[in-house]
């Protein structure tokens, strides 16, 4: 059902704290993970036990820091210690599903609060702003309200959000609508009759979905023509001569498109184990045998690597884009390719928990021409 | 397709230990000639055979890499080749997103006893990576 969370003098940050609040206080669950609003404007994900804590609760500020699916899959792992509560945006959400299915997080008395995500900057651009920014929620909802692209200090939003095709929080328990919604006299939020009931909601008085509708289709249409041009061209520069080592030519081996995945969970990395601690012989070896050797080394292998290890999970989140040094639109490259490599297996990451992952799966009868000779 | 500057394809060969390997084992036994341009690594299973193995050896400039396991339902570890299965097809997916050429790297079934096509697949592979000349990775140095 929808409720409606009411909102007062047209602050609608105060009434989604105040909702918040309230799961916190009804015992719903124990403590909520969101991001807060740090003195120095500073926004930061944190899990929260105390109410009082959540007058700093800022989760619709258009930014995101970190894919939360990570911290989520840190509070949660094999099995939570609580009841606890999360809100995340879709991407987050996604990734979550797909950490689940790796065994790295649990969906387990897990309250999954999902909020309609019209795009975020780069967090680069609002640590130098933050003044500004702390302004900048009623035109951010204006925007979504229309459905239109959300403009910030003549920035677009990143890369990645202005070609994500599923803004809204599907698989959430406790979805906060924002298109096509006037946010500063109720947010209309979908949540089952028996939370809502709990939470003393009451159903909206309006029927806003018809409009919510056409927003959401309008966005998706637009975003889905800027993945497709940005798709395309990437796919256009891997068909040419440099292929993929083209285009990871600038590549310095930071290793922050990896840190910053939700998907890559490992301890340590393949490449930072002794396998690729070569000795100084086998660097000259490789230098005689192609004229030159590049250093670090194993650049391509890498991405290759990283690409065959979770490629087919990638939801397309574009954290790696925001994090390289080097401006390579690492997220674009890993979405074109897992997208061709995931269609293969008719698989799409993060639509369906119970949907096995490509690779850890296996039907007796498929594929049985392949391994056969023509 | 003439073969250019005495162009000879370098294939290494992953090929699993209770099947391929002897099957390969009994090409040498049954002295049947077939074409010197294949390095063999013996693995337990191919599918303990890693893409990047794969991967690297393309890298390194290999002009064909050629997995080789047990027929579908005769594993030795009962599931382990349908496993490389689906790791093959997705790698041979990614390589050819990637800008790669998919047609270097094969999988086939060969088993302890079939010596004969053990040395009609690798006379086949020779003659394919010929025509597809050598791997542009060969001098590709700034990977």
């Amino acid at each position: 059902m929808i409720g409606l969370i009411s909102v007062n003098n047209g602050d609608t940050m105060r009434a989604v704290q105040g909702f918040l609040k309230n799961l916190l206080q009804n015992g719903l669950v124990e403590a909520l993970y969101l991001p807060l609003q740090v003195d120095g404007g500073a926004i930061l994900p944190a899990l929260v036990t105390d109410p009082a804590r959540l007058d700093q609760a800022n989760p619709l500020a258009p930014v995101m820091s970190i894919n939360s699916a990570r911290a989520v899959s840190a509070i949660t792992n094999k099995k939570p210690p609580a009841r606890l509560g999360v809100v995340l945006r879709s991407c987050e959400i996604r990734a979550l599903y797909e950490l689940v299915k790796l065994q790295q997080a649990s969906l387990e008395d897990l309250t999954i609060i999902g909020i309609d995500c019209p795009g975020t900057f780069e967090l680069s651009e609002i640590v130098h702003r933050k003044e500004e920014f702390n302004q900048y929620l009623p035109e951010y909802l204006a925007a979504a309200r229309e459905g239109k692209q959300p403009s910030f200090a003549g920035l677009s939003p990143r890369q990645a959000c202005q070609m994500c095709v599923q803004p809204l929080p599907t698989h959430a328990d406790i979805a906060l609508h924002l298109f096509g919604a006037d946010p500063t006299q109720g947010i209309p939020v979908e949540l089952s009759e028996e939370l809502a009931g709990r939470l003393g909601c009451e159903t909206a008085p309006v029927d806003l979905e018809a409009e919510r509708q056409k927003v959401v289709e309008k966005v998706i249409a637009e975003r889905a023509q800027v993945r497709q041009q940005e798709l395309d061209q990437v796919r256009r520069k891997l068909a040419s001569n440099g292929s993929l080592a083209g285009m990871f030519m600038d590549c310095i081996r930071c290793h922050n498109c990896m840190t910053v995945c939700p998907i890559c969970y490992c301890k340590t990395c393949l490449f930072k184990t002794s396998s690729f601690d070569h000795p100084p012989e086998h660097y000259l070896l490789a230098a005689h045998q192609k004229g030159a050797v590049r250093l670090l080394g194993d650049t391509l292998l890498f991405h290759l690597t990283r690409l065959n290890h979770m490629s087919l999970s990638c939801v397309s989140c574009g954290m790696c884009t925001s994090a390289c040094p080097a401006d390579i639109p690492v997220g674009a490259i890993f979405s074109a390719i897992g997208e061709q490599a995931a269609a293969a297996f008719n698989y799409v990451p993060g639509r369906d928990v119970s949907e096995p992952l490509p690779l850890v799966t296996f039907q007796v009868n498929e594929w049985t021409e392949v391994g056969e000779a023509r | 397709m003439e073969n250019q500057n005495g162009y000879e394809p370098k294939i290494v060969a992953f090929l699993c230990n209770w099947c391929t390997y002897t099957g390969a084992d009994l090409a040498g036994t049954s002295r049947l000639q077939y074409p010197p341009n294949v390095r063999v690594i013996r693995t337990m299973c191919s599918g303990a055979v890693d893409p990047v193995y794969v991967l690297k050896s393309l890298i390194d400039g290999v002009d064909g890499v050629l997995i080789g396991g047990c027929h579908p339902g005769d594993c030795h570890y009962q599931t382990g080749n349908y496993k490389t299965r689906r790791r093959y097809i997705a790698l041979q997916e990614i390589l050819k997103a990637a800008g790669f050429d998919e047609r270097r790297v094969w999988l086939r079934w060969i088993s302890a006893s079939e010596g004969a096509k053990f040395a009609e697949t690798v006379t086949e592979m020779v003659a394919a990576m010929k025509e597809l000349g050598p791997n542009p990775l060969r001098s590709a140095w700034a990977v």
